[in-house]
C-alpha cells in the first residue's frame, strides 16, 4: 500500500513547481508592468504555497503576508500612478558607480549572512526536520521566535534599523526633487 | 503525515464534504443579506420594503426578491467599457472573492469529531498559525479592489479603488494590532486552540481585552469597505467607486466578495472574542457522551457560532443606518492617530500585566 499523503505531497510539489516556474517567465517577459506585478503576486503566493507542503506553515503565512499582502501593492501603486508606458523604460539605466555600489552591497551582504549563520544548528537538535520533530520542540512558530529572539536579537534589530534609514532616506529623497520642482512657481 | 491508508481516505472525503457545506453556506449568505438588508432598514424607517414577490400566492416577507434580483444579475447584459485592460478587468472580481473564500477555510466552525478511529477537525485547513493565515489571505484582498479600479479605464473607478485600498491597508495595522493582546494571552495562533481556552464564560477574549474588541470592532466595518467607512462608493462623489463599470455576473461577484468577508470577519469576531462555538456556563464537548450520538456537539457548537455571526452581521446593518458616513481626513485620521497608537499601548500594557502575573 503507497503511502497516499506522501504521494499527494509530491504531486502538490511538482505542480507548485512547474507553476512557479512559468509565473517567474512570465513576470520577466510581460511588456506591461502591471502584468508583471499581477504574476508576482501569483508567483510569491505560489512560493508559499511550496513552504507549506514542507510543514513551515509560519514561514509560508509571512511570505504572503509581507510580500504578496504588502510590497507588491506598492509596487503596484507605484505602477499605476506614474502609469508607465513600455517605451519609456527602455530608457533606464545604472552609471558604473551606481551599479558597482550596488554589486559591493550585495555581496557585502552575502557575506555577512554566511558568517552569522555559518554553522547554525535548526534549534530542532539533530537537523531533523520532520513534522513530528518540529511538533515535539513546540511548534514552527516557538522554534522560529526562540532563534530569532536570543541567539539573532541583535541582528534582527539592526535589520529594523536598517529599515528605518531606508525610509527616511526615502522620504529625504523624494522632498528634495519636490523642491526643485515647485522652486519657479514661488 | 503519519496517516495510515484508512485515516488518508476518511480525512479526504470528510474535507470534500466540509468543503461543500461551507462553499454551500457562503454562497447562499448574499442572497439573504441583500434581503435583510432591505428589510430592516425599512423597518428602521417604518417603510415597507421589497414584500411582494413569492411563488404563486405565497409571499414569504418577499424572500424571493432575492431570487429575482439573482437572475436579473445574471441574464443582464455585459458591458465592457472601451479601453479596458480587458484580461484584468476579468480578473478583478475573481481577486475579490478568492481571498474571502480562502479564510472562511480556515474558521473552526464546531468542536472536533471523533469517529471512524479518527479526529475529524471543523475547520477545513488546520494550521498551526491560523491567526497569520487569515491575515496573509486578506491582505490579498487588496489587489481586486485596485485592480477593478484601474482596469476600468474611468478616473472615478480610479479614484475609489484609490481610496479603498488606502483604507484597507491603513486599517490592516490596527486590526492585527488589536488581536497581538489576544496571541498572547492565550499564547498560541492557532484559532482552535483559542476557543477551547475560552471554555469558561468569563474567559472569553471580551472579558480579557476589551480594548482589543473595541479596535477589532472598527477595523473590522473599514476593511470591508461598508458604513460608516463606506468612502469607496460614496456615490455622492465617485458615482459607485471602483465597481462603476462593471455589470451583470461581475457585479454580482463584488457583491458575494464583500458580504462572504463581512461574514469572516463576523466568524472570527465571535471566534477570537466571544468563545467560538462554546455555549456559555456549558460544555458541548460532553454532549456526544451525554446523548449518545456522535456528532451532536458540533452541530450545537456549530449552531452557536451561526448565531454568535449573525448578531454581527446584523450589526454590520444596524450600524449602516444609524451612523453617517466619514470624511475622508477623518477616516485616515482616526485610523493613524487614534487606533494605531492605542492599539500600541493595548499591547505593551497586556504584555506588562501578563509578565508581572507570570513573574509574581
Amino acid at each position: 500500500m503507497p503511502d497516499f499523503s506522501l504521494l499527494m505531497t509530491h504531486g502538490v510539489f511538482h505542480l507548485f513547481a512547474a507553476l512557479i516556474t512559468l509565473c517567474s517567465v512570465l513576470v520577466v517577459m510581460s511588456k506591461h508592468p502591471v502584468k508583471s506585478a499581477v504574476f508576482l503576486v501569483v508567483d510569491l503566493f505560489l512560493l508559499a504555497g511550496l513552504y507549506a507542503t514542507l510543514d513551515s506553515h509560519f514561514v509560508a503565512a509571512i511570505q504572503v503576508l509581507v510580500y504578496a499582502g504588502a510590497i507588491v501593492v506598492l509596487f503596484l501603486f507605484v505602477i499605476m500612478l506614474l502609469n508607465l508606458q513600455p517605451e519609456q523604460l527602455r530608457g533606464l539605466k545604472f552609471s558604473a558607480v551606481e551599479a558597482g555600489t550596488l554589486v559591493i552591497s550585495l555581496v557585502g551582504f552575502l557575506i555577512t549572512v554566511v558568517a552569522t549563520f555559518k554553522g547554525d544548528q535548526t534549534g530542532l537538535g539533530d537537523g531533523s526536520l520532520d513534522p513530528v520533530a518540529i511538533e515535539a520542540a513546540g511548534g514552527n512558530t516557538y522554534v522560529v521566535a526562540m532563534k530569532l529572539l536570543t541567539n539573532y536579537i541583535w541582528p534582527f534589530e539592526l535589520a529594523s534599523v536598517l529599515i528605518l534609514m531606508a525610509i527616511v532616506a526615502a522620504v529625504v529623497i523624494a522632498k528634495k526633487d519636490k523642491k526643485k520642482t515647485s522652486a519657479p512657481i514661488s | 503525515m503519519g496517516l495510515t491508508a484508512d485515516e488518508f481516505t476518511i480525512q479526504f472525503i470528510a474535507t470534500l464534504v466540509k468543503f461543500a457545506i461551507v462553499a454551500g453556506l457562503l454562497l447562499q449568505i448574499p442572497p439573504v443579506m441583500v434581503w435583510v438588508e432591505r428589510r430592516v432598514p425599512a423597518m428602521m424607517q417604518r417603510r415597507k420594503g421589497p414584500n411582494r414577490v413569492g411563488i404563486f400566492k405565497w409571499r414569504i416577507y418577499g424572500l424571493m426578491q432575492s431570487l429575482a434580483d439573482t437572475i436579473k444579475l445574471i441574464f443582464k447584459e455585459e458591458v465592457v467599457p472601451e479601453g479596458a485592460q480587458k484580461a484584468f478587468y476579468h480578473l478583478a472580481p475573481v481577486f475579490s472573492v478568492f481571498p474571502a473564500f480562502l479564510i472562511a477555510m480556515a474558521i473552526p466552525y464546531g468542536p472536533d469529531i471523533h469517529a471512524f478511529g479518527t479526529t475529524i477537525p471543523l475547520s477545513i485547513i488546520r494550521v498551526d498559525v491560523g491567526f497569520l493565515f487569515i491575515f496573509a489571505v486578506s491582505s490579498l484582498a487588496v489587489y481586486g479592489v485596485t485592480i477593478a479600479g484601474w482596469a476600468s479605464n474611468n478616473k472615478y473607478s480610479l479614484l475609489g479603488s484609490l481610496r479603498a485600498s488606502a483604507q484597507m491597508i491603513s486599517y490592516e495595522i490596527p486590526l492585527g494590532m488589536s488581536l497581538i493582546p489576544i496571541v498572547l494571552i492565550y499564547g498560541t495562533l492557532d484559532l482552535n486552540k483559542i476557543v477551547e481556552a475560552q471554555s469558561h464564560f468569563w474567559k472569553w477574549g471580551v472579558f480579557l481585552s476589551p480594548v482589543s474588541f473595541l479596535l477589532f470592532l472598527i477595523a473590522m466595518f473599514a476593511e470591508t469597505n461598508r458604513a460608516p467607512f463606506d468612502l469607496a462608493e460614496a456615490e455622492g462623489e465617485l458615482v459607485a467607486g471602483f465597481h462603476t463599470e462593471y455589470t451583470s455576473a461581475k457585479f454580482a461577484a463584488f457583491f458575494l466578495g464583500e458580504y462572504v468577508s463581512m461574514f469572516v470577519l463576523s466568524c472570527l469576531a465571535s471566534t477570537v472574542f466571544f468563545g467560538g462555538w462554546q455555549v456559555p456556563f456549558f460544555s458541548v464537548q460532553k454532549l456526544d457522551d451525554l446523548t449518545g450520538f456522535i456528532g451532536v456537539s458540533a452541530l450545537i457548537g456549530h449552531v452557536t457560532l451561526m448565531l454568535k455571526a449573525t448578531f454581527f452581521m446584523w450589526l454590520y446593518i444596524w450600524v449602516r443606518w444609524t451612523i453617517p458616513r466619514f470624511r475622508y481626513d477623518q477616516l485616515m485620521s482616526l485610523g493613524w492617530k487614534y487606533m494605531i497608537p492605542l492599539g500600541l499601548v493595548n499591547v505593551v500594557v497586556t504584555a506588562v500585566v501578563i509578565a508581572a502575573f507570570r513573574f509574581s
